[in-house]
């Protein structure tokens, strides 16, 4: 409702308005308060267009979906209530998905998704079939050894691969 | 496990539709023309290089040696299992595993309680200079599941605790909390004015 009365419908009630202020007497004209455009969520939302972006099922839906329809990305136990480590987490978390988008450039069809089980980290991601398996298995225990010397903990990598990125709908 | 499946059914449940047979893999592929003809298969059995591929976890474990000692088992009267997650569903299928493991083992279960969950909640700045009147609230809710086993001894809950342990799943945590029974000291046993009855006549 807030939404409709900030674009164009503005100026029709407004012009609607005035004319119904001067059959009516002044006091009872009312005022019309147009709240800033801000007011609109704008967070991990892509906005509606003509029809042709595919989009993902994870970009199609919107982060209050989270624990409804959509599950997590990043799964670890540090967020818990009483459970320390947050912070370093989630700078883990960032560096790996950039490493991950680096490493396999082009080949990633849908967002990574990390798994922490004890001291282990599982890393999962869909990939397109790019590159020729054997360079696929190359990039693989490359990345697995080069994240485990970094974090000094054992790095496994999920990988499943797919012709095409898997389309949830178009927007 | 089947605690794991839990996760992982809104992200590869798609993709696994799509994928078809990309998680045989190229031995699979071998192995299936070998049998049968996969009506699906033959141009990819061609080409020198199969393009489906996938990769998975295998989890290793070394086997424990069983060790035999004289001394006597701790012996617990209660041991409290808590489970924390940010996902019911989770917790739900974790709570069905530990007690399916426990009813196999013979274990005594008490009651399977869930304490009210704790949601913790921030509430920020909508936009980054002003509009202070515009806020953005954030939650996170921790669910609880508290499984009680009763007159367990030592080794009993060891073992059973690290079978649950290694088949915990990703994004739980657990707190263990044993209550172990002890032998009374000797000491305590009779009381005191029992033992000396002869002081008090002779301070007299």
């Amino acid at each position: 409702m807030a939404a409709s009365l900030s674009s164009s419908g503005s100026a029709r009630l407004m012009t609607a308005l005035a004319r119904s202020s001067v059959l009516y007497n002044s006091f009872e004209s009312r005022s019309l308060h147009v709240t800033a455009v801000c007011c609109k969520n704008r967070a991990a939302r892509i906005r509606i267009g003509k029809g042709d972006k595919p989009l993902t099922y994870e970009q199609a839906h919107h982060p209050h979906q989270i624990a409804h329809r959509k599950g997590w990305l990043s799964q670890h136990t540090s967020n818990l209530k009483g459970v320390e480590g947050a912070a370093e987490r989630t700078v883990e978390d960032v560096f790996i998905r950039r490493f991950m988008f680096g490493t396999f450039h082009g080949c990633l069809a849908n967002e990574v998704v990390i798994k922490r089980r004890g001291n282990m980290l599982v890393v999962c991601a869909l990939m397109l079939q790019k590159l020729p398996p054997q360079k696929f298995y190359f990039l693989i225990g490359y990345s697995e050894s080069l994240l485990s010397h970094f974090y000094k903990c054992p790095v496994k990598l999920d990988i499943q691969t797919l012709q095409d990125k898997a389309v949830y709908k178009y927007l | 496990m089947a605690a794991s499946l839990a996760l992982r059914r809104d992200f590869f449940s798609l993709a696994k539709i799509l994928g078809g047979i990309s998680q045989l893999g190229p031995r699979g592929l071998s192995a299936c023309s070998s049998q049968r003809k996969c009506s699906q298969t033959p141009f990819h059995f061609l080409q020198t290089s199969s393009p489906f591929f996938h990769t998975a976890t295998y989890l290793s474990s070394t086997p424990l040696t069983i060790t035999v000692t004289d001394e006597p088992d701790t012996l617990f009267q209660k041991v409290l299992v808590l489970v924390k997650a940010h996902d019911r569903a989770v917790l739900d299928s974790y709570e069905f595993f530990a007690t399916m493991a426990a009813k196999e083992l013979g274990i005594t279960m008490g009651k399977v309680s869930e304490p009210p969950k704790d949601i913790e909640r921030l509430t920020l700045l909508k936009s980054v200079h002003i509009y202070k009147k515009h806020r953005v609230q954030y939650e996170m809710r921790t669910h609880y599941r508290c499984i009680e086993l009763l007159h367990i001894t030592g080794c009993t809950a060891q073992v059973y605790l690290e079978y649950i342990q290694r088949n915990l799943p990703e994004g739980v945590a657990m707190e263990v909390t044993k209550t172990a029974m002890e032998k009374i000291p000797d000491h305590i046993l009779e009381p005191i004015w029992k033992d000396h009855p002869i002081d008090d006549k002779s301070s007299k």
